[in-house]
């Protein structure tokens, strides 16, 4: 049945594809750089975060009113109202992040769909799914360092969450808060997280692509400048604007909702803070443990024939999983290295096979022994 | 069932499907099916043609779109001779054919097919 459900879902992603392939060529078909595209706007994020960094003052102070008021919430208008292209860039840093959500979800539908998230690929999954929840805590970061009053009602929905939780939940709030109220330490906080987590988003990058040889990164320059340019056509129809500057007395209630970084918030203001964290819980637990539910006969790893294997690491350079390392051959070896097959990373697709002039490594549903049979009975039936 | 096929269809068992009915339709190729076209050595290509086919068809998945990432991408590289191990020289290089299809592209395949096994046949 789900099995069923998948191919006709699989079929679907197959025709919009042959669809867009007669307009765009597979080179520029958007949807074969699937995962590249999140990645070219974390670069514009990083890129136009860097300008907003150099204007942004990380303080909440708004004890006195005079002319001469500098605090996080004055900086941001600053940036938006008198730098040159200040508008722009802010604008441009909001949608590219709302565009980095709907690019990593595009992603995740696409390679669910296609049925490329089990199995040899579970690291993949398993570090996507953490990439997502930072990418999620790291714009909602964003929203707080604007100090509007919605950036006051999310922090305070936020610090009383993680007070909710059990035995944690009180460091937690005076983490994330540096201290028991909101001062500029807290502000400082804020902007440590936003940009610090941001960076870390690298790392993992690193697990969610090791396993794969000659990752698609980039896609081709045409996209990123429609990419670009769709960012700011979006930057220039529906210009940013601060909310009130938030007044640390006062208690607003109800704020324009992202919906693409703050539905959380939503959640959290229609249920009780158990059921809010439960759903959160069980909600990534359950993303993270689906490629264990499909039982699949288990992959049946290449084997190298070490007597003919030369050494010459075709097959290495090849293999897009990185499954095959060149060690050192043994003593009696007329050559000096012999490819050796990680059976957990093989996905017995065979590609080290078609790189092999030698005939030393074989997958063993299909060796060439039986394809060359096979040949020889077709050509040579009588 | 037993008749000698002209052309050897080499394929990737998760590009076009070809089902009993289509395989009477194209009556003089043979199919093998391979879990990804990146399996295909060009030995087995020249194996193929030394033991009396008169051409091959390699058929990998729309390029761009490999279950197992690369695998029609690099074979491609390796029959056009950009990628080791390639061709030997004297493989008479009209006698191969490289279709890079979806599933749902079965009609293009037969008809690329049917043509290409007509070409190869007037050859010699």
């Amino acid at each position: 049945m789900y099995q069923e459900i998948l191919k006709q879902l699989n079929f679907g992603t197959l025709e919009i594809e042959k669809l867009v392939n007669k307009i765009t060529t597979h080179k520029y078909n958007p949807f074969y750089y699937h995962g590249a595209l999140p990645q070219f706007y974390l670069w514009v994020l990083y890129l136009s975060g860097l300008l907003l960094f150099a204007y942004y003052i990380p303080t909440v102070d708004n004890a006195y009113l005079s002319k001469n008021l500098v605090n996080a919430w004055t900086s941001v208008d600053y940036i938006t109202k008198t730098l040159p292209f200040g508008a722009i860039f802010r604008g441009m840093h909001r949608y590219a992040g709302d565009a980095m959500v709907i690019t990593i979800i595009l992603h995740m539908i696409r390679v669910w769909f296609t049925d490329r998230y089990r199995q040899y690929r579970w690291v993949q999954w398993t570090s996507g799914i953490l990439l997502f929840v930072l990418v999620l805590f790291i714009g909602q970061t964003g929203y707080y360092l604007v100090w509007d009053d919605r950036s006051l009602c999310l922090t305070r929905m936020t610090a009383s969450a993680l007070a909710f939780l059990p035995i944690i939940g009180q460091p937690l709030k005076h983490w994330f808060l540096n201290g028991d109220l909101i001062s500029n330490l807290t502000m400082s906080n804020f902007l440590f997280i936003h940009i610090g987590l941001s960076f870390s988003l690298l790392s993992f990058l690193w697990i969610h692509y090791v396993r794969m040889t000659r990752p698609v990164l980039t896609p081709p320059p045409a996209i990123n400048y429609i990419l670009v340019a769709l960012v700011l056509l979006v930057v220039f129809l529906y210009p940013i604007n601060s909310g009130q500057m938030a007044n640390l007395n006062h208690q607003p209630t109800s704020f324009d909702l992202d919906w693409f970084f703050l539905f959380p918030y939503w959640l959290m203001a229609k249920v009780s803070l158990l059921s809010y964290w439960l759903i959160m819980f069980l909600g990534v637990v359950a993303l993270t443990i689906i490629p264990w539910f499909i039982r699949t006969k288990p992959v049946e790893a290449a084997e190298v024939v070490s007597n003919k294997c030369t050494g010459c690491s075709l097959c290495y350079r090849d293999c897009p999983w990185q499954a095959i390392e060149m060690v050192p051959a043994p003593a009696n070896s007329r050559f000096k290295l012999l490819a050796t097959v990680k059976p957990y990373r093989c996905t017995g697709c065979g590609v080290c096979v078609g790189a092999c002039a030698f005939d030393a490594i074989d997958v063993p549903n299909l060796p060439d022994a039986q394809v060359l049979d096979q040949i020889k009975g077709l050509v040579s039936a009588s | 069932m037993s008749e000698k096929k002209k052309v050897l269809a080499f394929m990737c068992e998760r590009s076009v499907e070809i089902n009993e009915t289509d395989l009477q339709n194209i009556s003089d190729v043979g199919v093998i099916k391979f879990p990804c076209s990146g399996m295909i050595q060009p030995l087995m290509i020249e194996a193929a043609l030394k033991a009396g086919a008169c051409g091959v068809v390699v058929t990998g998945c729309q390029l761009g779109d490999c279950f197992y990432r690369e695998g029609n991408k690099l074979i491609k590289e390796r029959l056009l001779g950009e990628r080791p191990p390639g061709l030997k020289k004297t493989v008479d290089r009209r006698r191969v054919l490289g279709l890079w299809l979806s599933k749902l592209q079965k009609s293009r395949f037969i008809d690329d097919t049917k043509e290409f096994t007509n070409f190869v046949t007037s050859l010699k």
